[in-house]
């Protein structure tokens, strides 16, 4: 696959940036009017002394001579003034504008996630993904503030200056602008285009490193037991070496830029001294304009300076983006929803022949399974961690395509399937429990938006909650925490199924649905949910049945998964327990 | 912060640690003040020639020198300033590198029980990013602290020689530094804490929602959760904005203090020249000196500018450095073991008792000696001690009291439930027990842990990269591929934590299968388990109770 062009990378987040056009050209104004005032400044002073001088010479001289001291003094408190507050408002409303950015950018994300499917999501749950998610984004929120804006004052500002010394000597306002041009076009892209590959490269050294480290501290009683820290400290140091290579070529390369934009502007500066000198020796400028002219010049250092070190790193920018485009790719490739309705009462199952191969793997996951449920029937599908059982709920409940085979669910293909109706008709209780930092109602509420207070009630008194929930001193609105830690493993597991009792599904998949309760509850919460599930189908994923309190209530029949394939399928003339 | 008397003060263990690069950042404080004086000579040359030319009506051809001096000069500034760079950004990576290091060093003489104890995903991001967070405030910030005060010196002492009126203006600023410094400092701690606040805040929202995308989609609410995700964001812009207002006003007013100074100088300067200031040294002001004062005003506050930009790099590591702190004080472990001199024992625990953090004692005081050859089964409810009993043996931690005594130069191979999978080719896992295998012997040891047909299996042999980006394992094959490290050791004690607890029964049957060669190789191996199949292997049971005390009776094998 040819390399996207950084211009193709950076695209649809620049157009998100459009968005918010009028709000980019404020800043940039505002951001153009300090660099114009810190000109205006040092030029007008510089030009003041000088008159001053010259008068003062020629009325020592005795000579009729006068300056008007008031409008260039008027000037010069109005630029350093007008500096300060441009700057301040300038860096106000920036970040303003990068903070709606964020939101843009977060919004925009979460959506094109919710799209994704089991597989690519189960990749991301992981929180180094995560901590790179967030740093991708904060890197391309600040893509204006960096680079954008940057590069367009720092041009202003150059052709302003080499346009007012054009007024008076245009060949010196040429100079000057090749000059300055040609340190700006240097900056912008000879800079980005030597860095690009070690900036690059960063994020993906930090991340084998953080990987090698985690591997190092997990495995650190197989290390040590076989005497190979220093052998596995070896390959990190390794690793390390190769990160601080890069970030050492790219120090140097971003000092480079801030010498030479440093060592243009003085020189620029000594050639409009030069052509001001030669200007004023022909009468053609007054010595007060020689001296405006070299310190204009000067003063446009400031506007160029942030540039070095932003273009050095513009690679990580592009990495950033090329990961977000990766993943909204991602998002976009799943169009499994159609528009079929879905029957009402319980829902029959069939799986034909299905498997599900994993990339980069040895063996499929799942490999020829074939599986009819009928209306109102309930299968336990036993199988050791691994098996697979994951992957078959995964597949039914449309969260992952298969490789092979076609599922079928209440007589419809599952792919036909209106997204809306296969949500609301089928109800899956997975092995991880998400709740939200939140409420615990505003947790319920996710399964039913318009339920009452008294329904939340009801389906907290189904899972024997309701008790210690009138006992919590904020009742229905206690907040959970994040990822639900404020309640325990159990009692996370039960609001999760007081969730599936406030909708009306005709398929329910439970895994594991009593892994974490104690036996109490267990004895209280399976006769309640042998009630519910009756008019309704029911597959269990469990590691086995033993007979005992644990076991799901009803198993009409019996299915073994052992490595990714079926093997025995039996009827159970009587329910368990 | 300072709660923890034995635990140093972050700014003292950064000092320690700038102390060892003192040469480097010596070098790039050196390279600072020479753009110091370089800009101060790049100025008085430029007053000198405009001087030269306005006053003193010299032609520009006869400047010739000074133009080609004023060059010289802008070259040596330019090289001093990225010396500047250069220097301070190796010290930095050097200290990066040994801050990394120490703390490995200290994980390791933690030993893998203590260490284990934190998350290893919080240790690694400390050991990656809030290492790498200390880069801004060597690389940075040290080096222009002391520009801070070295340059305005500098540039103080020239104006004072050239006009002590206006010294005087900029000295009359100078008390005010300090000032604006606390304010500069203040503003950014708090934009530092309250923004981290807030950030950290938002950020736990967002990954909150996006880590219970599944349950979104299964509900079918991804609509509201996306546009909730917007509203946060915006809230979070709101209060922050509120944050900001307060915090950009201590670097407007260093801006602001930086133009007026300029304005001061030049209004004083230009007044001077007119002749409508006859006090003190107004009277004897040039255009050389006047534009010389001028030039250099904005120079006098800009180093402080610097730092006030740098100033967050200094809340950055002090912060990281308070935690690695944290870490560092952690008592390391003692030694493990004495020599023992037997005949038939490998190793031996006498009275030993362990006790976790939190939780009291996990396991003893217990007594056990494990003989060449035999093989142990040790079992027990869940939570009487059994792991601890294993590490306890093993050495990776040291008995609160009683002692560990070991045959000299014993090897010991461990193995639990998570074997390690490091990021690297097959043979790279496998030469870990072993780095001198020839291949052969590798092929064997994968031969005698069930592994063959996997390694025929595979698209490159022993050189396929396994883990992320290469071949994906099932627990099952990682757990013989453990094994096969035993094989490939010469340890004569393999101590095994619940080797097949979460195997299915076919992959189970091969791995006792495996464990059984190694017995017949005559190492003695040490089982915790719940399972029949091992128990049945041990020739000796050692049973805890609940409370990690051993029952009375040592059954053996056929009782």
């Amino acid at each position: 696959m040819p390399e996207p062009s950084l211009r193709s990378c950076l695209a649809p987040w620049l157009h998100l940036f459009a968005r918010r056009r009028r709000r980019l050209v404020l800043g940039t104004l505002l951001l153009a009017i300090t660099h114009a005032s810190a000109v205006g400044l040092l030029a007008l002073s510089g030009w003041f002394i000088t008159a001053s001088a010259l008068t003062g010479l020629a009325l020592a001289a005795g000579l009729a001579a006068s300056l008007d001291v008031y409008v260039p003094g008027g000037g010069i408190r109005f630029f350093a003034l007008s500096r300060t507050v441009s700057r301040y408002g300038e860096r106000l409303y920036n970040h303003d504008t990068v903070l709606r950015f964020l939101a843009d950018l977060r919004g925009r994300l979460f959506a094109v996630m919710t799209r994704l499917d089991e597989r690519s999501l189960a990749r991301q749950r992981a929180s180094d993904w995560l901590n790179r998610l967030t740093a991708d984004i904060d890197t391309l929120d600040s893509l204006f503030l960096r680079l954008l804006a940057p590069p367009l004052v720092a041009l202003l500002t150059v052709l302003l200056v080499a346009a007012l010394l054009a007024v008076w000597l245009p060949w010196l306002g040429i100079v000057v602008a090749a000059m300055l041009l040609f340190a700006w076009g240097w900056l912008t892209t000879g800079q980005a285009w030597l860095g690009m590959g070690a900036s690059r490269r960063l994020v993906a050294h930090l991340q084998r490193l953080r990987g090698q480290l985690i591997e190092h501290l997990q495995g650190q009683a197989e290390l040590e037991a076989y005497a190979s820290q220093g052998w596995h400290r070896q390959r990190i140091e390794a690793q390390e070496a190769r990160l601080q290579f890069d970030q050492r070529f790219l120090a140097r390369l971003a000092g480079f830029g801030v010498a030479l934009v440093n060592l243009t502007v003085g020189l620029a500066m000594l050639a409009a001294l030069w052509l001001a000198a030669l200007a004023w020796q022909q009468d053609a400028i007054s010595g007060a304009v020689m001296v405006l002219m070299p310190l204009a010049v000067l003063a446009c250092g400031e506007a160029l300076a942030l540039l070095p070190v932003a273009f050095t790193h513009l690679g990580a920018t592009r990495g950033a983006a090329e990961r977000l485009n990766a993943l909204v790719r991602a998002g976009k490739t799943r169009g499994m929803a159609g528009s079929e309705p879905l029957p009402a009462g319980p829902l029959s199952l069939s799986l034909c022949n299905v498997s599900l191969s994993y990339p980069g793997a040895l063996q499929p996951a799942l490999h020829g399974i074939d599986l009819t449920l009928a209306p109102g029937r309930r299968l336990a599908l036993i199988g050791a961690s691994g098996a697979g059982k994951s992957s078959v709920a995964a597949l039914i409940a449309r969260r992952l395509p298969p490789s092979e085979g076609e599922i079928v669910l209440g007589g419809v293909p599952l792919a036909q399937i209106e997204e809306r109706a296969l949500r609301e008709r089928l109800a899956l209780l997975g092995q991880r429990v998400d709740l939200f930092q939140g409420s615990l109602a505003a947790n319920l509420r996710l399964a039913a938006p318009q339920a009452s207070e008294t329904s939340l009630w009801q389906a907290l008194a189904w899972v024997a909650l309701d008790e210690w929930a009138r006992q919590l001193p904020h009742g229905l609105e206690t907040p959970v925490g994040e990822g639900g830690r404020a309640l325990s493993g159990g009692q996370a597991r039960r609001v999760a199924l007081a969730r599936l009792w406030l909708r009306d599904p005709g398929l329910v998949i439970l895994d594991e649905p009593f892994a974490g309760l104690d036996v109490d509850t267990v004895t209280r919460l399976r006769p309640r949910l042998d009630a519910w599930l009756e008019g309704r189908s029911a597959i269990y994923l469990v590691h086995q049945l033993d007979g005992g309190d644990f076991d799901p209530p009803g198993v009409s029949h019996v299915a073994h998964l052992v490595q990714g394939k079926l093997t025995v399928c039996a009827n159970r003339g009587h329910p368990s327990g | 912060m300072n709660d923890d008397a034995h635990r140093p003060i972050p700014r003292r263990w950064l000092a320690a640690h700038a102390a060892g690069q003192r040469g480097w950042l010596t070098l790039a404080a050196l390279a600072g003040v020479s753009v110091g004086v370089a800009t101060v000579a790049q100025m008085a040359l430029l007053a000198w020639i405009v001087s030269r030319l306005i006053i003193d009506d010299a032609a520009p051809g006869e400047l010739g020198g000074a133009f080609a001096l004023l060059a010289g000069v802008l070259v040596l500034r330019a090289l001093a300033q990225w010396g500047q760079e250069v220097a301070g950004q190796e010290a930095s990576l050097r200290i990066r590198q040994r801050v990394r290091a120490e703390l490995l060093d200290h994980l390791a003489a933690l030993g893998p029980v203590r260490a284990g104890d934190r998350h290893s995903g919080g240790l690694a991001n400390q050991l990656v990013e809030q290492v790498e967070a200390l880069d801004g405030y060597f690389a940075r910030f040290l080096p222009q602290l002391r520009l801070a005060v070295a340059v305005p010196l500098l540039i103080l002492g020239v104006v004072l020689w050239l006009d002590w009126l206006a010294a005087l203006f900029l000295l009359l600023a100078a008390p005010l530094i300090p000032l604006f410094m606390a304010l500069v400092g203040m503003g950014a701690a708090r934009l530092n804490s309250e923004q981290f606040a807030a950030v950290s805040r938002l950020s736990g929202h967002f990954l909150d929602r996006v880590r219970g995308i599944a349950t979104l989609q299964l509900f079918h609410r991804t609509a509201e959760a996306t546009a909730e995700v917007h509203r946060a964001a915006d809230r979070y812009r709101q209060l922050s904005l509120r944050t900001l207002r307060v915090a950009f006003l201590s670097s407007a007013v260093l801006e602001f203090f930086a133009s007026v100074a300029i304005a001061v100088v030049a209004i004083y300067v230009g007044f001077g020249l007119l002749g409508y200031i006859d006090y003190g040294p107004a009277g004897e002001l040039t255009l050389f000196s006047g534009l010389l004062i001028l030039l250099l005003a904005p120079e006098f506050f800009q180093p402080l500018r610097s730092l006030a930009q740098h100033y967050h790099d200094r809340a950055a590591a002090l912060g990281a450095a308070d935690a690695m702190l944290v870490l560092l004080a952690e008592p390391v472990r003692g030694a493990t073991s004495r020599p023992l001199d037997s005949e038939k024992d490998l190793a031996v625990l006498k009275m030993a008792t362990l006790s976790h953090p939190g939780r009291g004692r996990v396991v003893g005081p217990l007594s056990v000696s494990v003989q060449a050859g035999e093989v142990v089964a040790v079992i027990g409810p869940s939570g009487a001690g059994k792991s601890a009993l294993l590490q306890l043996l093993a050495g990776f931690v040291t008995p609160d009291t009683g002692q560990r005594l070991v045959r000299p130069g014993l090897g010991i191979a461990w193995l639990d439930q998570r074997p390690l999978l490091i990021h690297g080719s097959l043979a790279d896992n496998l030469r870990l027990a072993a780095p001198e295998a020839s291949d052969s012997e590798l092929c064997q040891a994968l031969e005698r842990a069930r592994l063959g047909e996997l390694l025929v299996a595979l698209p490159e042999g022993l050189d396929t990269r396994l883990g992320e980006g290469g071949v994906g394992l099932s627990g099952g094959q990682a757990q013989r591929l453990a094994l096969a490290r035993v094989f490939l050791s010469r340890a004569s004690l393999v101590l095994l934590d619940e080797p097949t607890a979460s195997l299915d029964e076919d992959t189970e049957a091969r791995v006792v299968e495996s464990l059984r060669a190694l017995a017949a190789e005559g190492r003695a191996l040490v089982i915790a388990t719940h399972h029949p199949a091992l128990m049945a292997m041990a020739g000796r049971r050692l049973s805890l109770t609940a409370a990690g005390l051993p029952n009375d009776v040592e059954e053996g094998a056929d009782a």
